[in-house]
Formats: structure tokens, C-alpha cells, sequence
């Protein structure tokens, strides 16, 4: 068990560069560009992510050995769809507003490839220590990814950033065109493009 | 009750699931780079679409909506989909096996398309009739079948261009995505 | 025999789950129907600030000093991407108090103008007759938005008429 302990932390953070899984696998995109609208959603959304993260790896860990090869893909949905509806239900108690920001792409956690991709050639094989540690890793990643886009959009898109009730406003002629979907198509385009060229990815 | 053309145009072309809307992102900018992968893909998307929708009418009016378990509906939809894919893998598997040795490895991930259980969660949340959703799904479905079929012919054609290393392949991908956005924004103002 | 180990084990799943699932709902549905009331009473607030109400039949009476000074009626209308749920107060003249969107799917940008403040407070102080596109009427649709535009419209004189 000892030599295993350095492991973890390789797992934890291979998530949130080496292999981010937004930047350089290119998964779970859906959200990443209807969310990025605003840094406050983007942690939202981040937040739920990691809930439904975490929660799946653990459990699919934990059943691993009892889990028929030939229905895996099935199970391991309900298990996500399980705890994509316990998030849902927790955000319309505590946040409605978060809820409505959120909008389709809450439930549409169900689907994203981030999840069902950890669990299929992960948490499914390997012990729930490893899989948490590399579920934390990946939230990171995707947390990272998806606020700094939201970051740069909004900024450019608003002029200013809402956070929790804080605003600044660093300029009044914002161009609202980064906060449509070509705006989103773009600087994405331009960030890949960037890292691609910083060597990242 | 609701006008099935406008469903129809609407969620085809105005409100264009995978430009306007950026659901069914993944498999989009992946399969892309193929256009004849990519046809094959929105046909398939088409079919499971527009037969989820079908199922999934009957399991709301009948065991959700009767049972008051509306919020099971996430794990219904889901299952009905994955249903319907396997349903699809072992009928293909018997009947065109050399077909399925092509195409069979993008048979699970059209369980994971969000676009297709978006369509089916947005029936159930505008409530529409039986018709509507059926038309619904075959609308954005064809919707999606465009807008990847549209990007797989112009980054089929990129890719014998010389263009800078750091925008080969992924982000020049995204740039002619946001570009096909910016076209489809035109078609916000029809239909009034 | 080799059917029935998967069979069962996915079964099992779903019947787990489902318990599980079954469980969160009862123990958060009166917190999301308690959270979800107040955020409708916030924006009633805004319309009616410092009043008390009373609900009855899913229409907020808003008195002060024991006077009844209007009322506040939610209104389902179509709008260009789905449903929209807009909030109209009404002065105990019949005249439009305030008009909120408490819910909706417009098109960031374009359609979801229509929703904001300043669009929406042209209707203030409007009678019936008044509810009308300009030159008819006094309310100035968006450029754009027409759709959003006339389901708020639509809304609020379905409030007037019902409410």
C-alpha cells in the first residue's frame, strides 16, 4: 500500500494538464461551450461535474468485481444518471437560479464523455483510492478549462465579471459577440491553437 | 396545438442543436474529420433520435407522468437510448456484418450523444404531443446530420492545406465551426 | 444460464438506484417547493415592495395597510425558444404594475432583450387598450425579437384579461 501513495498524486494531477481532459482529450465539450458564458456558472457547473464525478468513480470502484463484462455500459449509465438526478434535485433545492443557468445541461451531465470515459477505462479497473484521486484530477482539469474560457468571455463579452454578487467592470463597449455560439466556436479555436503552439498539447 | 413546421424549421435550422444550441459537441468535432464516417453518423443519430422520441412519449404519458416519478426520467430516457443502440448493434450484427465491422465502433457512442437525449429531455419539458415530438426529433437529428456533414466537407478539404502547425486538425476545426455558427445566426430572423 | 448473471445484475441496478433516487426526491421535495416559492415572492417583492400577499389560486394578492393594492398573476406564454413564465402585477385599477420574466429561453443577445428591465418597463402604468404594438398601441417591440417581444405582450394581456 505505501508504494502506491505517490501514484495518487500522479493520478490527481495528470488531470488537470498533462491530460486535461477538455484541452487534450477534446471530451466533454457540451457543456463547456454553453456554460462558459459566465466565471459564476462556469463553477456551478464545475461543482455539479465533480459531484457526479467523484460519486460515479467511487461507487463503479467499489461494485468493480461483481460488474458482468457483457452489461457494464448499461449499468455504469445508471449509476451516472442516478447521481446526475441526485445533483439535479440538490441544485433545485438550494440554487433554483443555478438550476435555470444551467438549463439542459445538467441532466446532459449523463452523457458526457468525461464520465462515462473515466469509468469505462478507469475507476472500473483500478482501487477506489486511485479512481477518487484521479476523478479529483479530472474535475480539476475540467474546472480549470471551463473557467478560464469563461473567464476570457466574459470579460470580453460583458466588459466586466459577476462573481457572487461582486462585479467589476473593466470596460463599458463590451463585444457581446464572444457570448453567442460563434464567439465560443472561436475562442476556443484560438485557446487549442495557443496551446498547441506552447507545446501543452 | 403547436405548429409542426415551425418545429420543424426551427429546431432544423434557427435553433440548430449542434451550432446555435452546442449540444452534441463531442462526437462533432471527432467524427468530423471523415465526411463519409460523419454521413453515416447523422443517419444513424437521425434513426435513434427520431425513435427515442417515439418511446419516450409513451414512457412519460404512461408510467412517469401516472406514477408522479418525473424525476426518474433522466435514467428512463438514458436506458431507453441505450436500449435502442444495442437493439441497433445486434440487428446490424446479424443482417450487415461487414457494415457493422465499419462502423461498429461508433455505435456506443451515439448512447452518449448528447444530442439525442437533449431532444428527448426538451419533449418532455415543452410537453409536446406525440407529432411534435417525432418531429422534433427528426428535425434536430437532420439538424445535426447537417451541421456535421457541412463540417466534414470543408475539413476534408483543409486538410491538404498547408496551414500553421499550431492550427492543424483540432483548432482550425473549431474556427470553421465558429464561422458555421456565424452563417446560421442568419437564420434567426425567419418565421418572424 | 449465462443470460441470467448480466440480466440480473443491471436489474439489481436499476431497482437500487431507483430506491436510492426514490428516497432524495421525498427528502428534498418540500425544500425545491419551498426554494422555488421564494424565489417567485422575490420577484413579486419587486413589483409590490413592502407589501404582505395572500395567495389563492395560484394568484398573489398584495395588500398594504390591510388595502388590497394589486395583484400578481404568472403567465405561461410561447416564446422563440419554449415556454417563457412571465410575472405581470396589477394595480387594483386594471392598469399593468410591473412586468418580470421569471423564466424563459430566448436566444442570449436577441430574443433575451425582451426580458430585461428595459424593455419590460414600458408596460408600466398601461391599461387594456394601451397593450398594443406602436402605432395601435404604446409598447415598442424589440428590433429583432419580434417573437419575444409579442409573447411578453401576449402575457401580459392574457394577465390583464384573466388575472
Amino acid at each position: 500500500m505505501a508504494e502506491e501513495k505517490p501514484n495518487l498524486r500522479w493520478e490527481a494531477e495528470k488531470g488537470l494538464l498533462k491530460k486535461n481532459p477538455v484541452f487534450v482529450i477534446l471530451l466533454g465539450l457540451c457543456p463547456f461551450l454553453a456554460i462558459s458564458k459566465s466565471v459564476e456558472d462556469a463553477i456551478g457547473m464545475t461543482l455539479a461535474f465533480g459531484f457526479v464525478l467523484l460519486g460515479t468513480c467511487l461507487v463503479t470502484s467499489l461494485i468493480r468485481r461483481w460488474v458482468p463484462r457483457d452489461v457494464r455500459i448499461p449499468m455504469f449509465v445508471v449509476i451516472i444518471a442516478s447521481f446526475v438526478t441526485i445533483t439535479e434535485l440538490i441544485v433545485r433545492a438550494y440554487s433554483p437560479t443555478l438550476r435555470e443557468h444551467l438549463g439542459i445541461f445538467l441532466p446532459l451531465i449523463t452523457v458526457n464523455c468525461i464520465v462515462l470515459g473515466r469509468v469505462e477505462a478507469f475507476s472500473s479497473k483500478r482501487s477506489v483510492l486511485e479512481s477518487l484521486a484521479d476523478a479529483i484530477g479530472m474535475t480539476a482539469g475540467f474546472g480549470l478549462a471551463i473557467i478560464s474560457i469563461s473567464f476570457i468571455r466574459e470579460l470580453l463579452g460583458t466588459g466586466g465579471i459577476k462573481f457572487f454578487g461582486y462585479s467589476f467592470t473593466i470596460f463599458g463597449q463590451p463585444a457581446s459577440g464572444f457570448l453567442l455560439s460563434p464567439g465560443g466556436f472561436l475562442v476556443m479555436g484560438g485557446i487549442l491553437a495557443l496551446l498547441k503552439k506552447l507545446g501543452v498539447i | 396545438m403547436e405548429n409542426l413546421l415551425s418545429i420543424l424549421l426551427f429546431n432544423l435550422l434557427i435553433n440548430n442543436i449542434v451550432l446555435t444550441r452546442f449540444i452534441g459537441l463531442c462526437s462533432y468535432f471527432g467524427i468530423s474529420r471523415n465526411l463519409r464516417n460523419s454521413t453515416m453518423m447523422g443517419l444513424a443519430v437521425t434513426f435513434v433520435a427520431t425513435s427515442s422520441s417515439l418511446v419516450t412519449w409513451f414512457v412519460n404519458h404512461y408510467l412517469l407522468t401516472p406514477f408522479g416519478i418525473q424525476y426518474m426520467r433522466i435514467v428512463a430516457f438514458i436506458l431507453v437510448i441505450a436500449s435502442f443502440v444495442q437493439l441497433v448493434e445486434i440487428i446490424m450484427r446479424k443482417t450487415m456484418p461487414k457494415f457493422y465491422a465499419a462502423f461498429g465502433i461508433y455505435l456506443p457512442l451515439i448512447t452518449v450523444n448528447c444530442a439525442i437525449l437533449a431532444v428527448n429531455l426538451i419533449n418532455f419539458d415543452e410537453n409536446y404531443s406525440l407529432a411534435a415530438s417525432l418531429v422534433n426529433g427528426l428535425a434536430t437529428a437532420l439538424g445535426y446530420t447537417i451541421a456535421i456533414v457541412l463540417l466534414a466537407g470543408i475539413r476534408e478539404r483543409l486538410s491538404y492545406e498547408d496551414l500553421p502547425r499550431s492550427f492543424r486538425d483540432v483548432p482550425v476545426a473549431f474556427i470553421v465551426a465558429g464561422l458555421l455558427a456565424l452563417a446560421f445566426q442568419g437564420f434567426a430572423g425567419i418565421g418572424g | 444460464m449465462k443470460i441470467l448473471k448480466p440480466v440480473l445484475a443491471l436489474t439489481l441496478t436499476c431497482i437500487v438506484w431507483g430506491l436510492i433516487l426514490g428516497y432524495v426526491h421525498r427528502i428534498t421535495e418540500s425544500k425545491i417547493a419551498e426554494a422555488e416559492r421564494k424565489e417567485r415572492e422575490k420577484m413579486i417583492a419587486e413589483i409590490f415592495p413592502g407589501c404582505s400577499f395572500e395567495e389563492e389560486n395560484s394568484i398573489f394578492y398584495c395588500f398594504q395597510n390591510n388595502r388590497l393594492v394589486g395583484k400578481a398573476v404568472e403567465v405561461e406564454t410561447k416564446g422563440y425558444g419554449g415556454t417563457m413564465r412571465v410575472l405581470v402585477g396589477i394595480n387594483a385599477d386594471n392598469t399593468v404594475r410591473g412586468v418580470r420574466v421569471l423564466s424563459h429561453n430566448e436566444t442570449r443577445g436577441i430574443g433575451s432583450r425582451a426580458t430585461e428591465p428595459s424593455f419590460l418597463s414600458q408596460f408600466e402604468n398601461l391599461g387594456k387598450e394601451q397593450l398594443a404594438f406602436k402605432p395601435q398601441g404604446q409598447v415598442e417591440a424589440i428590433t429583432g425579437a419580434t417573437i419575444s417581444s409579442r409573447a411578453i405582450l401576449e402575457a401580459v394581456k392574457r394577465a390583464l384579461e384573466y388575472g
